[in-house]
């Protein structure tokens, strides 16, 4: 089976992943459209990770499946990956590269020749303000940096689909708009966004479908519209939808 | 191959930045003398193989040769809690590499653990094929004898790797393992030099099924077709295996692995009783950051590991010395089996403990330098930490000679005890130097290593000697006084010359962290290329 021109982009049915006698994630089902800029929200230790780590082949799901451009996952993981750009967790980098290798390499696993990786590795680089210091090593890179380079090499082949762990995690003011900016650029392409982020500002701004799971179940998704409701924003809508308006309790020494 | 030359290409690119351009040198020294050792073993073979009058001895040794090969390659990095390079799979597994060019690549990457055999291989076999008496297809039988090395290296590294992924049975898996590779040598002591049993896996009456007797002779020119479908065989068997290993690897999840009921996890009372003996002893915050040091390196793998094999691996190969004594050294082994194996366990344990001290535990070098505590007390409080640990593996040293019914007295404990003390003086001197100097980030979570930083074992060729010297005059001493009072003497001394060396090695520590904190967590901060090595 091909990609079907009409398939989602995602298409998660039922998906559980256990770890002992806990589940991190419990069945969770989610339908992204292709086109769509998709935020994928939750508290720390609500199954985000482990839901994208899943999606990227990175961890194998204990039950459910997976259909990523209408492509099951891990079945066809090849083709699939083919076509994804990762913004993986950060530890996922190599340290001892410089920025335009870790770029140029990516774009080599991905099948580009030598010559056009290594030429889209500079642009990436002037791209995302990383040009002024070829030789510094990723391990010298401040944590926005890390990001960035890691967005600059998810976008090197040109995917269809991005999937994204916190990729606003320590960029400042202007790296985010930048790749705010890019990421849009590429909705508007055609490609489909999928990220996790605790910046709900960027997430109300960027997406327009939100999905919030919490204890490993998905408890709202929806437009963004539909999901603000009648709250102010959508940090208000999130606090509310996890039930935690009132949790905030001071200390007697505090 | 494309994926494939993009992998080696990020590696040299990584293995290029990773030296500092002024200590290549220092890097690559030991690399340089331990290799170049086995390349003049190498020319030796090449020099025997080569002439037709040695063929008689090459007959009768060559089966157990290949063995030994054999043997080495697959049993001493795991004896030594280290296999070489490896690819990074957690990174890599996210990207649309297919499963069979990885594989390959881990194949090749096999040669890392044994590039010393194929030196050795490579010597016998242009010998061989120069030698008009030997046949000309032992460049073949080679060639296969290394691939089937290479596959079966995979295939247990890979096994291996996932069972010692998984908490609670990591350290029983690999005191097996040690078990298993010392049962030759301890064959050997018992039943003198061949026994009936290593009879039918060496010598050239050996059983032809082996791979080394087919590979020994095809080189022989002995029964071509039958050597040759046996070798095949085996290689087959092999392929199937490690490409089954390496695809469960490939699916296997730590995360997953690791985890239990949580019912399961409830600490006894007696752990928790053991991490707050610290707090009893001493006071915050040094008691606190011995607590500190006691939970996480108790929870580390590694840490576990090393500690298992101080008082079971050193007893283990230095046992059938002290069983079978042979010449004046062996005599020596007897006398002094509980101080060799004393000091054994420190250097293992040195690893662990404060070569690299920060090393496991990279976040918190950083709250130290942050911490109202003097980096002085941290100091204090991991050499502390080690001591309790040392003396602990030095006491379980001695309970299991103590079961093994080895000689043990009054003298021998003195003695023990006394050499092992001065050692650690000045190993916590040096230590406490390198662990600042020579910073460099470990992951705790895992159990084999993977690799050493070569400036790092450069020093420790130049420091072993220099922390040895002390006990060295100690042991002069008592030869030429012929007295053990010399002996006791002498250590005496040695400790105070020690105390005061340390004194000033931490003094020098602690000044130089203040100076290079910068550079030291960046140090510790950073991590590896596509292959970890």
């Amino acid at each position: 089976m091909n990609q079907g021109d009409g398939a989602p982009a995602i298409e998660i049915r039922d998906l559980r992943k256990v770890y002992g006698d806990k589940a991190a994630v419990d069945g969770l089902t989610l339908t992204v459209p292709q086109g769509c800029f998709f935020g994928f929200l939750g508290p720390n230790g609500a199954g985000k990770t482990t839901t994208i780590k899943m999606l990227m082949g990175l961890a194998p799901p204990t039950s459910g499946t997976i259909q990523l451009l209408g492509l099951p996952m891990p079945e066809r993981s090849l083709e699939i990956k083919q076509q994804i750009g990762l913004v993986p967790d950060e530890s996922m980098l190599f340290d001892h590269l410089t920025g335009g290798e870790f770029i140029e390499f990516v774009g080599r696993i991905y099948g580009l020749d030598r010559a056009m990786a290594r030429a889209r590795a500079d642009e990436l680089l002037d791209l995302f303000e990383l040009g002024s210091m070829p030789k510094k090593l990723i391990a010298e890179y401040s944590k926005g940096m890390r990001k960035r380079v890691a967005m600059a090499a998810a976008l090197i082949h040109r995917p269809k689909l991005f999937l994204m762990d916190e990729p606003f995690e320590g960029v400042d003011a202007v790296g985010a708009r930048l790749m705010k900016d890019i990421l849009l650029d590429q909705v508007r392409h055609g490609a489909t966004i999928f990220l996790t982020s605790h910046v709900l500002e960027v997430v109300e701004r960027l997406c327009e479908r939100v999905g919030i799971i919490h204890e490993g179940k998905l408890i709202a998704e929806g437009l963004m519209a539909d999901m603000r409701g009648t709250a102010e924003t959508l940090e208000d809508a999130f606090v509310r939808a996890l039930g935690m308006e009132n949790a905030a309790e001071t200390l007697d020494w505090l | 191959m494309t994926c494939a030359g993009a992998i080696v290409w990020a590696q040299w690119r990584t293995l290029w930045h990773s030296y500092p351009r002024r200590g290549v040198a220092w890097s690559a020294a030991p690399s340089l003398i331990w290799y170049g050792l086995w390349a003049g073993a190498a020319f030796s073979f090449l020099r025997v193989f080569s002439n037709p009058a040695e063929v008689p001895v090459i007959r009768i040794a060559l089966p157990g040769g290949l063995l030994l090969i054999f043997l080495y390659w697959q049993v001493v990095p795991l004896m030594l809690a280290t296999t070489g390079s490896s690819l990074d799979l957690r990174k890599l597994r996210a990207y649309p590499i297919p499963d069979g060019q990885l594989f390959s690549i881990e194949v090749l990457l096999r040669i890392t653990a044994g590039i010393e055999m194929v030196l050795v291989l490579t010597g016998m076999t242009i010998g061989a094929m120069l030698n008009p008496a030997l046949a000309k297809w032992s460049l073949l039988a080679t060639l296969v004898y290394v691939a089937f090395n290479l596959l079966i290296a995979v295939g247990l590294r890979d096994m291996l790797g996932r069972l010692l992924a998984r908490k609670r049975i990591r350290e029983l898996v690999f005191f097996l393992v040690i078990l298993t590779a010392a049962l030759p040598q301890l064959l050997l002591a018992r039943h003198g030099m061949v026994s009936p049993q290593l009879r039918l896996l060496v010598t050239r009456d050996a059983w032809e099924g082996w791979p080394w007797t087919a590979t020994s002779n095809l080189i022989l020119g002995n029964r071509f077709w039958p050597s040759l479908a046996v070798l095949s065989a085996w290689t087959v068997g092999t392929l199937v295996f490690s490409r089954w290993q390496f695809s469960r690897t490939l699916a296997f999840d730590s995360d997953a692995a690791n985890t239990h009921d949580s019912r399961a996890s409830r600490r006894s009372w007696w752990i928790e009783w053991f991490y707050r003996l610290p707090s009893a002893a001493f006071k915050d915050p040094l008691g606190a950051l011995i607590e500190k040091e006691f939970r996480f390196l108790a929870r580390s793998p590694r840490f576990r590991l090393v500690f298992l094999m101080g008082f079971t691996f050193g007893l283990v190969i230095w046992l059938p010395m002290a069983f079978v004594p042979r010449g004046p050294l062996g005599g020596f082994f007897v006398r002094n089996y509980l101080t060799v194996v004393c000091v054994y366990s420190l250097m293992l344990m040195s690893e662990v403990c404060f070569w690299n001290a920060f090393g496991f535990d990279r976040s918190a070098a950083q709250f130290y330098f942050l911490a109202p505590v003097s980096f002085r007390r941290v100091m204090a409080g991991k050499n502390l930490t080690a001591l309790f640990f040392m003396l602990l593996e030095i006491a379980m040293v001695t309970a299991v000679c103590a079961l093994l019914r080895m000689p043990l007295g009054a003298r021998r404990f003195a003695e023990a005890y006394s050499v092992a003390a001065v050692v650690m003086i000045f190993l916590f001197s040096a230590g406490n130097l390198l662990s600042i100097r020579q910073a460099r980030g470990v992951d705790p979570g895992n159990s084999i290593r993977t690799g050493a930083a070569g400036r790092l074992q450069a020093m420790l060729f130049a420091i072993y000697p220099v922390t040895f010297a002390p006990i060295l005059l100690a042991y002069l001493a008592r030869y030429a006084f012929g007295s053990q009072a010399a002996l006791f003497g002498v250590l005496g001394l040695d400790a105070v010359v020690g105390l005061i060396v340390y004194r000033v090695a931490l003094d020098s520590a602690v000044r130089t962290a203040d100076l290079t904190r910068e550079s030291m967590i960046a140090a510790l901060s950073t991590g590896d290329g596509p292959i970890a090595n």
